[in-house]
């Protein structure tokens, strides 16, 4: 896996899913070339990220369930707090999903 | 504001994707116009739900559009390439048409001016469905074009698809050039990039398309030249039964273009033979050319108009069909209580608190877990806010 899918969740990703979604349904894009627009943005968002933002966030929270399945860990948190460096907020549940980012490293040599 | 910060990222992800995929569409032959859709779309959708602000997204456009990447600069290379080459097929389709015929000793009068869309027809049934361009027929479309950027010359989605012998150049130069002088071929080995437009223009020295007469005036006679009643020489000399073999001419004239109307085949004063379509001499000959006739004919059924969108349903990029065969016991394997439940109910993107990130370590010690997380976006409270590093605490 060249780069994670895994933003694709996000709502960028998301918004971009469903514009591709509709252009492929009414004929406007081939199914092929909307597969190579993700993967796109799976390298430009992963880029973004890793230089465009320079934020640092602390997590505190109860752990209600943790999960390590295929490189990916899944948390479950109640009551957590996320502090940066403006605001404090806290969430009542928030699940946080994580890929190994060494197998990034790794493939991106 | 964090968002604000947010809003920019998204921002130069969009205009980084966009112009990355640009060479992607261009090898797939779709447009611009279909990426600005893309962009718009996408950017109206980032709107709605408010993950970008329009207040950042104002100023942050022109920006972007002058770094090379989206936006109205792109819409020109279109009609660049668009005008051209809908005046060089119009230059290479009245040639061609004659050049299946030797010239005879009186050049073949130019048919008659047809009304401009069927000038147009002659390319079309010339182009079947050769709609993904080979590199060679980007090329010669860009060579083509007099001063046409070469990097725009990819077809247009508006633009009838280039002919096949474009791109499967020496057979079809071949054959063609058998029935026109071997002369030709000379000139033409000169120089590399004026191949096309020799071919185009066809003329080389032997036949320029302005020699022809371009209008006729109406009522005006044009003899008949292109070999099938070629008696205007008996016509011309014996002058004293013109009469008679008028009317016989004409009978046949008649009878070998199958003019319609009969009645106008005895008693016609001198007209233009008819070459406006349907059953005219023309026809056969693009019939010899292996052209099918009906798309000269209803241009309803043109390559153009049959040219496949495809319908395919979308294959959704993330499959979420095995969510709901996974089978209920190993998911409440793990804990009792209904959040889980919960969280499996709450697909709502605008609902649901998540965070999307990379993770560098994860320990635990008892019940105390540490991790480090990096490159993160989370969606907490239907808002996105970004990390770098984040650093997580949990006791379980």
């Amino acid at each position: 896996m060249a780069t994670f899918e895994l933003y694709r969740r996000s709502t960028i990703g998301m918004c971009l899913t469903e514009t591709l979604d509709d252009m492929v349904s009414s004929g406007a894009l081939s199914p092929e070339l909307a597969i190579q627009v993700l993967v796109q943005f799976d390298k430009s968002m992963t880029s973004a990220l890793e230089h465009e933002v320079k934020s640092k966030v602390s997590v505190k929270g109860h752990l209600h369930t943790y999960r390590f399945c295929d490189n990916v860990w899944t948390f479950i948190l109640t009551d957590a707090t996320f502090k940066n460096e403006e605001t404090t907020e806290t969430i009542s549940k928030v699940k946080i999903v994580a890929c190994d980012s060494k197998l990034l490293d790794t493939q991106q040599g | 504001m964090s968002s604000g910060n947010v809003s920019t990222v998204y921002i130069s992800v969009i205009d980084d994707v966009i112009s990355k995929v640009r060479d992607d569409f261009i090898s797939y032959g779709v447009g611009d116009a279909v990426l600005n859709e893309l962009q718009a779309l996408w950017e109206m959708k980032m709107l709605h739900c408010g993950a970008i602000s329009g207040n950042i997204e104002r100023p942050k456009a022109p920006a972007a559009a002058s770094g090379g990447t989206p936006g109205a600069g792109a819409t020109p290379p279109v009609h660049d390439l668009n005008v051209p080459y809908e005046a060089t097929s119009e230059e290479y389709a009245t040639p061609t048409a004659d050049m299946l015929f030797p010239p005879t000793p009186l050049q073949t009068p130019i048919q008659t001016p047809l009304p401009g869309t069927d000038a147009g027809m002659y390319n079309i049934p010339t182009g079947p469905s050769d709609y993904a361009p080979s590199p060679i027929s980007d090329m010669r479309n860009g060579m083509a074009m007099n001063g046409a950027d070469p990097k725009t010359g990819r077809p247009s989605p508006y633009m009838p698809p280039p002919s096949p012998w474009m791109s499967q150049r020496p057979l079809g130069v071949d054959v063609n050039v058998a029935y026109v002088e071997n002369r030709e071929d000379p000139e033409r080995t000169g120089q590399p990039s004026e191949l096309t437009k020799d071919f185009l223009m066809m003329s080389s020295g032997k036949r320029k398309r302005d020699e022809y007469p371009g209008q006729l005036p109406s009522g005006s006679f044009v003899p008949q030249q292109d070999g099938s009643a070629d008696q205007i020489v008996e016509f011309v000399v014996s002058k004293d039964n013109a009469q008679q073999l008028w009317s016989s001419i004409v009978n046949k004239q008649g009878t070998a273009t199958k003019a319609p109307s009969s009645t106008k085949g005895t008693t016609v004063a001198p007209t233009i033979p008819q070459r406006d379509g349907i059953q005219d001499e023309y026809n056969d000959q693009f019939y010899f050319q292996g052209v099918p006739t009906e798309d000269y004919n209803t241009p309803g059924e043109s390559s153009e108009y049959r040219a496949p969108t495809p319908a395919v349903a979308t294959p959704k990029p993330r499959s979420d069909v095995g969510d709901d065969d996974e089978p209920p016991l190993n998911e409440d394997d793990d804990d009792d209580d209904e959040l889980d439940d919960l969280d499996q109910g709450e697909d709502e993107p605008n609902t649901q608190h998540l965070v999307l990130a990379q993770f560098d370590k994860v320990t635990r010690t008892k019940n105390r877990w540490k991790c480090t997380l990096k490159d993160g976006i989370m969606h907490l409270n239907g808002r996105d806010v970004l990390f770098n590093k984040a650093t997580g605490e949990f006791d379980f």
